[in-house]
């Protein structure tokens, strides 16, 4: 197997949080903690769970804009973590990023044209003169029409306005895109139209995804692997058919449940009790077990770690210590 | 059956400084009594104005309310005397906003804010209202409910204060519960709790008005499924045989768009281009633009929501029905 493009290795990313005159920090906001998770060249990996599991916050220190507190963070088998900006910047190109929202994610004062050639020219890949040509290219790529480059980012819709989003963070020719929450925004019609334009770059230029979303039928389409996230910690990972047809982890088989399916005829859901607790005190033990319907007292002091089923496929793994009891 | 509310017609427009804006226009819809009936359609369809109509929660300016009417228990709720409008509201229909956050008062505790609305409509001591809606907390499922009567909404996380929207606008046993996309705010581990508190807590004569685009919630809450369409209701049926047999090619199309959760990869079929201004609609059919099946006469002329069995469609693939009313 080749070396992954993107590796994290119990990477933890803590915020502190200060109090008083002295600003002391009291404690840690674990946003991430401990997070293992690899992504190969021309690979999709989905990164699902619920507001505040941290995956945008993972996306954010992938890209280098929050700080790592511990943990190693290697893209092409070279250490990211803790590296200055100027270090960086050679990295930048080949790692790109998609956010939400198309709304503020795209300068308002800036012309099409600028924004999807300002990385080409800053990286030094296109002289000026090149812009018009490099520009109109870069449309026809996201199926934009030619007389969008001279307009601004209010004068589109928010459909096209991820379309423009997509053509500034293919235009560096990147290997790795972080696409977090980028089809959240849209209505179904739209969506559809740019989870296909996000597949066909892919086949085009071998692109390797980070696809975050809270939606996991849109994980199911594009993804080829999915990692589960739940308060800071992966808590399943695998092939996306094994992940969703057959969830191990109480929490997937929950969160799976919960989501209204057209044509479902059973009505069983399972119900997790409460809300997801704060990540400044993440509960004891597995995280998980205030919630779930399978704790044992054993769940409150133990750490899980993510492993493989006895019986399973070596690349499912679940971090759960009852894993192959329930 | 017998309905519960009756809207015919009901027109509504924006003044905006590009000029007037039609946001719905010829909704007609009833509402039977004890179903849970869905409006679905994409941002900007015009749900959340036909819904707002109801209890003339619209805006004005910009907005007004230019036709039809709406009838509720034989009386038109768009020339009703604000006074008179004042006693349904909250009473005989509640409703419950996508944004707990926005719809509940940031500066008075929960307790005050349930006692209000109890001392508003009936007769009752502070003491008989504090008690009636401490239980109603306790009903909808918040943890030690008898503190939580002091806490502010910030205090409480968003789908606690979606149960308190719950309790607020169930706990005077409306005829009619507007919904206004109650989950799209929430996670779906949260959604399904508020879902399945929704369904325990609506009694057999409660009709509800289900507002959303996540058409998972639709199949698993409603009898019935009201299509909208750039400010037009383009089909109405039960939920089931619509479902499986959309007519209107929107609705056709809407419901191939989305990505299935069982089985998966693979191009997905979309709707080719977008939704028209409504700067611009087309003199013909709204959708005509971006209907595969569109045809000399979509484009010449303004399609009808006629009757098609137990179905309304407005297409004209579907055209020999009666008008609907």
């Amino acid at each position: 197997m080749t070396a992954p493009l993107l590796e994290l290795r119990d990477v933890r990313t803590w915020f502190p949080i200060r109090r008083g005159i002295l600003s002391r920090t009291i404690g840690h906001v674990r946003a991430v903690d401990g997070v293992n998770l690899s992504i190969h060249p021309g690979e999709t990996v989905g990164l699902v769970g619920e507001s505040g599991c941290g995956k945008t916050t993972l996306a954010r220190t992938i890209m280098g804009l929050d700080k790592v507190h511990s943990g190693h963070l290697l893209f092409r088998e070279t250490e990211c973590a803790g590296i200055s900006t100027a270090a960086m910047k050679p990295l930048r190109r080949k790692l790109q990023i998609i956010f939400q929202d198309p709304f503020s994610s795209l300068n308002p004062r800036m012309t099409v044209l600028d924004i999807i050639t300002e990385g080409l020219l800053q990286h030094k890949m296109i002289t000026p003169g090149e812009r018009q040509q490099a520009a109109e290219q870069l449309l026809r790529d996201v199926g934009l029409t030619q007389d969008a480059l001279h307009r601004y980012p209010h004068e589109f819709s928010g459909g096209q306005r991820q379309r423009i989003s997509i053509a500034r963070a293919v235009s560096l020719r990147p290997e790795l895109i972080l696409c977090d929450e980028a089809v959240s925004a849209l209505d179904v019609s739209i969506q559809a139209q740019i989870i296909n334009l996000l597949m066909d770059l892919r086949d085009a230029y071998h692109l390797a995804y980070l696809f975050i979303s809270h939606d996991l039928s849109v994980v199911r389409h594009i993804a080829d692997r999915v990692s589960v996230m739940y308060l800071g910690q992966i808590v399943e990972e695998g092939p996306v058919a094994a992940i969703l047809d057959n969830p191990k982890h109480p929490y997937t088989r929950a969160l799976i449940s919960a989501i209204p399916k057209v044509g479902s005829t059973e009505r069983k859901r399972i119900i997790l009790p409460g809300d997801v607790p704060s990540p400044s005190a993440p509960p004891e033990g597995c995280r998980f077990h205030p919630r779930c319907p399978y704790a044992q007292e054993r769940c409150r002091s133990s750490i899980p770690r993510l492993d493989t089923l006895s019986d399973g496929l070596t690349s499912h793994r679940i971090a759960c210590i009852r894993k192959d009891e329930i | 059956m017998k309905n519960v509310v009756h809207i015919k017609n009901l027109e509504v427009v924006f003044d905006t400084d590009e000029g007037c804006i039609e946001a719905v226009r010829d909704i007609t819809l009833s509402i039977r009594e004890g179903e849970t009936l869905g409006l679905v359609g994409e941002s900007g369809c015009g749900k959340s104005v036909t819904s707002m109509s109801i209890l003339r929660l619209i805006p004005c300016p910009p907005g007004r309310i230019t036709g039809g009417e709406i009838l509720f228990d034989g009386q038109d709720l768009l020339t009703l005397p604000i006074p008179q409008l004042r006693r349904i509201r909250g009473q005989a229909i509640g409703m419950i906003f996508q944004e707990p956050m926005t719809a509940l008062s940031p500066l008075h505790r929960i307790g005050s804010q349930l006692v209000e609305a109890w001392q508003f409509h009936y007769p009752l001591k502070r003491r008989e209202a504090w008690e009636q809606s401490l239980a109603w907390l306790e009903k909808v499922g918040i943890p030690d409910p008898a503190q939580q009567m002091y806490a502010y909404p910030y205090q409480l996380s968003g789908g606690m204060r979606q149960r308190v929207m719950i309790a607020a606008a169930m706990m005077m046993a409306p005829r009619l519960l507007i919904a206004d996309e109650p989950t799209t705010a929430l996670d779906v581990t949260i959604q399904a709790q508020i879902l399945d508190l929704m369904r325990a807590m609506k009694k057999a004569d409660t009709s509800v008005l289900l507002i959303t685009h996540d058409m998972g919630v639709i199949w698993e809450m409603c009898e019935r499924v009201a299509v909208m369409y750039a400010g037009e209701i383009v089909e109405v049926g039960d939920v089931e045989p619509l479902f499986n047999t959309p007519l209107h090619p929107y609705t056709e199309a809407l419901l191939q768009s989305i990505p299935s959760l069982a089985e998966g990869r693979g191009r997905l079929p979309t709707i080719k281009g977008q939704v028209p201004s409504p700067l611009e609609y087309p003199a013909g059919c709204r959708f005509s633009s971006r209907c595969p099946h569109a045809f000399d006469r979509c484009l010449a002329e303004h399609p009808t929501l006629k009757k098609q069995g137990a179905r309304q469609v407005r297409c004209f693939l579907h055209d020999e029905g009666e008008v609907a009313s």
